[in-house]
């Protein structure tokens, strides 16, 4: 049986999402008998003309969110090779923070291109909004976070990379997948084209703190309270979007005394993630009067950007950001 | 001359703003014809992302109507929508949706020309605004 | 028109960069270009002031730790101190993680380093000697990562750090967990010095190769050890010929645009933009290990300081400038960084009444810096009478040297011209070269 094909390529990010692939590679070693590394520039210093030698790619972890032109042409690129595509992290699969380019009213056009002529090399142009890989090319998989944890990385790999004889494959336990998602990974065929690597509630299923019903009086940034280490934090008056985010994570930073920040994506059930925490925050007010009411209101601040902190580019009912130009497609030099 | 007639949606409550409509109706009070009526079994019910995604889906403006508070057929449903609406409109204007295209009102049964008033004021309002449209689908020249 | 020819995507660059290289004439021209905007304005003003330690993660996981400590000025408090412990033993671990995924980096190109035509993990798969050695290095990293977590909630993007302290406590369970990864860091570290240093840095071609290769004589900048904190900037023979606060940086240092890159480039204050063509580094400067080796500063642990005996021994007193002095110096640091985690991971340090001191009130500006991994970072925030940030400034002094990784750039071609280098071993030049600075 040949050997599968993996591509790794992280466009406008950062780095942490591919030294989490690194990592689980290198940590996991029973997948290098069943797939060779074909394309990896941050890693083994692959080049664009090294694609042109590969006939397929069979499984692509693509991270970062479009920003540029030379994005663009990389996933386009890509996707016309690789047979299963992999959204890694938060940037790919949402637009992640530099999404939040979107929300800044002045469109930024700074430096792109206009290099002295035939003397020094142009730049790729950068697009008029930050997208999402699933708003450029077709996206067969998700996984999500910023970065995403190693064990849903590694069942995503397991899953989409391994044969069902790969020793690896039932040996590192996913339990907050969904149903069908484990049971193609124990079994060894491919979960349903669309699936996401996290869970299907809210983060909340997942977090160890208690919730109690309990309503606040006025909200705290989260600067100015050291919060009841026991106790859910939107009940305390802190701003947590686990309700509005999918769970997969296990509550990592409420674990941590930090808020969720919505790095999975909104939750399945979830319209909008926006439209829900206003919902669900607006629920633990203790005040049936319109001028508290309006205070406790006026007391969150920066609600889109914080809110959308991960998903603007791609969750947000109503996107902002300027419309798309014709220069998006604009050519690389 | 094509004037511009915004699309509103108004979702009202079962036991009054939709009475009222209603009856505004009956009564053949001048009330002008952009508004989409949801009938809702209390305004409780109307969750901040049926609003969004009635903006989402093209309307210019979303109305709520509901019961005076104390009148609320299931109690506190209006308080519910009282608190979320503060929030939400604060979500909605930094998204870029003004302020006039959202309202709540409390209109009881009785208020059949209140509801035509309202109605009447917010249409005009909106056609000062002009369509809402994402600013993402704003064409390039236009965008802000 | 002369014939261009770019490098791209180049190997370990933590932000989208190329090179491109005109070669016509009898100009050789080398650019580094960056190639994507860091849109760091946009993404953090108007975003409330205590989410940009989460936030700028984005640039790497120390600016989480120097985030928090802008904040501690911005809100005027004083962290606690196993808050302080614990950010520190955080940093220390970063430290100890970006070293030795550096040098893993390092290894994986080896035989020729600065040329192999063939990286060892793509294809053939290296010599099984260099396969267990991987199998330890990865190991260990991901032990050191597992500390990470314990102390930073995540490893990459850590959370922990927030104004006036930190978010919650260490685990009373983990500290065992703690003191043994720690031992095993410094155990690792000494072993890894060793079998580096010797086998490979010193004795063989390929140490003598890298010996050859310095971006030239410099200033550096890094940060007094002592109580002022101040930034310390030292001619090329290692003197001291200036002394500042964090926040008087931005004074200190200029940076200039230029329409072929999207950020910018950076040299000592009223070079300009000369400095992207003087020949002999003048204006430059560069940070991180070797910067701070080069200052002549003793580690404070023992093992570190053995090693630094070492580099003495086989390079001859500092300052130094070559890869293999670069090099050498993270196998210092490595070592200091493990031997410093064994410290800090003591539930001594790292328990206390208090985690946070909960601010009052909210400043208006203000600036900090630490040493990352890379080398020195500065943040400095200006924010409304709500904490809503309207400006900000951070200068990341290693990802940021642009003229500097210009001139690397150019060097390495050069390197490459001289000796008659294939394309893909040009490229491995200018990669191996970037590498540890
Ligand atoms: S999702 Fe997070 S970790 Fe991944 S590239 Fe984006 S910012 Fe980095
Ligand atoms: S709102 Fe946040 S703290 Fe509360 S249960 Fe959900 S995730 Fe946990
Ligand atoms: S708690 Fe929220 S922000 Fe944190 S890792 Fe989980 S999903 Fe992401
Ligand atoms: S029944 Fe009318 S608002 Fe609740």
């Amino acid at each position: 049986m040949a050997k599968k094909k993996l591509a790794v390529f992280t466009a406008t990010g950062c780095s942490a999402c591919e030294n989490s692939v690194l990592d689980v590679h290198f940590q996991i070693s029973p997948v290098t008998p069943w797939a060779d590394i074909a394309f990896w520039p941050y890693v083994t210093g692959s080049q664009w003309q090294d694609l042109d030698h590969v006939d397929r790619i069979d499984l692509c972890m693509f991270a970062g969110a479009v920003r540029t032109a030379a994005d663009r042409k990389a996933a386009l690129k890509l996707r016309e090779k690789t047979r299963i595509m992999l959204a890694v992290g938060a940037c790919s699969a949402f637009g992640g923070m530099p999404g939040l380019v979107n929300l800044a009213a002045v469109r930024d056009e700074g430096n792109s291109a206009g290099a002295d002529e035939g003397i020094d090399p142009a730049l790729p142009g950068t697009e008029s909004r930050v997208s999402a890989l699933s708003q450029i090319v077709d996206v067969d998989y998700v996984v999500p976070g910023c970065p995403p944890p190693k064990n849903l990385l590694w069942s995503a790999i397991q899953a989409l990379l391994c044969p069902g004889e790969c020793t690896s494959r039932i040996s590192y336990a996913a339990s907050r997948l969904p149903e069908r998602i484990s049971q193609c990974i124990t079994s060894g065929i491919l979960p349903p084209k669309g699936g996401t690597f996290a869970g299907e509630k809210a983060v909340c299923a997942s977090c160890s703190r208690v919730k109690e019903e309990k309503k606040f009086r006025s909200a705290f940034r989260p600067y100015a309270i050291d919060p009841d280490p026991g106790r859910c934090l939107l009940e305390q008056g802190v701003l947590c979007q686990g309700i509005a985010t999918r769970e997969g994570c296990g509550g990592l930073c409420t674990a941590a005394g930090a808020p969720c920040r919505g790095c999975f994506g909104k939750a399945e059930a979830v319209y909008d993630p926006g439209a829900k925490m206003v919902s669900a925050v607006t629920s633990t007010f203790d005040s049936a009067n319109a001028d508290e009411i309006e205070a406790m209101s006026n007391e969150f601040v920066d609600l889109a950007g914080t809110l959308y902190r991960y998903t603007m580019a791609a969750q947000c009912a109503l996107p902002v950001g300027p419309a798309k130009d014709e220069n998006d497609a604009g050519d690389v030099l | 001359m094509n004037r511009f007639e915004p699309r509103i949606i108004a979702f009202l409550c079962n036991w009054c703003s939709y009475v009222a409509a209603d009856a505004a109706g009956v009564a053949r009070l001048t009330q002008l014809p952009n508004v989409r009526v949801i009938r809702v079994n209390c305004s409780g019910m109307v969750d901040p992302s049926y609003v969004m995604k009635a903006f989402a889906d093209g309307a210019d403006g979303v109305l709520i109507g509901g019961c005076h508070p104390g009148d609320c057929h299931y109690i506190s449903g209006n308080i519910k929508t009282l608190r979320r609406s503060f929030l939400l409109k604060s979500l909605l204007r930094e998204l870029g949706v003004e302020d006039g295209r959202f309202r709540l009102e409390w209109i009881a049964a009785s208020e059949g020309p209140r509801y035509a008033k309202v109605v009447n004021e917010m249409v005009e309002e909106i056609r000062s605004l002009g369509p809402y449209v994402p600013p993402q689908r704003r064409s390039a020249k236009g965008a802000a | 028109m002369m014939q261009a020819t770019f490098f791209e995507p180049l190997r370990w660059r933590e932000h989208p960069a190329r090179v491109a290289v005109y070669n016509g004439g009898e100009e050789l021209k080398v650019y580094y270009q960056v190639t994507a905007p860091r849109d760091l304005g946009a993404i953090c003003k108007g975003r409330p002031v205590e989410e940009l330690p989460r936030i700028l993660t984005l640039l790497g996981p120390a600016h989480h730790i120097a985030s928090a400590v802008t904040l501690d000025r911005l809100f005027n408090v004083e962290p606690p101190p196993p808050a302080v412990n614990m950010r520190q033993a955080l940093l220390q671990t970063l430290v100890f993680s970006h070293h030795l995924r550096k040098l893993f980096f390092f290894l994986t190109s080896l035989e020729d380093p600065l040329a192999d035509r063939h990286s060892a993990v793509r294809t053939l798969g290296p010599p099984r000697f260099l396969r267990h050695v991987f199998d330890e290095v990865m190991q260990c990293l991901s032990l050191a990562q597992e500390a990470a977590v314990i102390l930073g909630g995540r490893a990459e993007h850590p959370l922990t750090a927030a104004a006036g302290g930190v978010s919650r406590y260490v685990k009373p369970q983990s500290y065992n967990r703690l003191a043994e990864i720690g031992d095993t860091c410094v155990i690792f570290a000494v072993k890894f010095a060793e079998f580096c240093g010797g086998t490979l840095l010193n004795a063989s071609e390929a140490g003598e190769a890298l010996n050859e290769v310095s971006p030239g004589p410099m200033s550096s900048m890094s940060m007094s050890d002592d109580a002022d904190a101040a930034i310390v900037v030292s001619d090329r023979t290692g003197k001291e010929i200036d002394r500042f606060t964090p926040a008087d940086v931005f004074d200190k240092v200029e940076l200039f645009h230029e329409p072929w890159s999207y950020e910018p480039f950076a040299c000592l204050k009223g070079k300009g933009r000369n400095v992207l063509a003087a020949a002999d580094g003048d204006g430059l400067y560069f940070v991180g290990p070797l910067a701070r080796l080069n200052r002549g500063l003793e580690p404070s642990t023992p093992k570190a300081e053995e090693e630094r005996g070492r580099f003495i021994e086989s390079l001859g007193p500092p300052p130094h400038f070559s890869l293999a002095a670069a090099y050498r110096a993270l196998l210092v640091e490595l070592i200091q960084s493990a031997e410093q985690m064994t410290v800090l991971y003591d539930q001594e340090k790292l328990t206390g009444p208090a985690v946070r001191t909960i601010p009052q009130a909210i400043g208006q500006q203000a600036g900090a810096a630490i040493e990352s991994p890379q080398g020195l970072i500065v943040h400095r925030y200006r924010v409304d009478e709500r904490g809503m940030v309207q400006e900000l400034d951070i200068l990341d002094t290693a990802a940021q040297n642009n003229a500097l990784h210009c001139r690397i750039a150019r060097r390495a071609v050069e390197l490459s011209k001289y000796g008659n280098r294939t394309r893909e071993e040009t490229k491995k030049n200018i990669e191996a070269s970037l590498l540890p600075f």
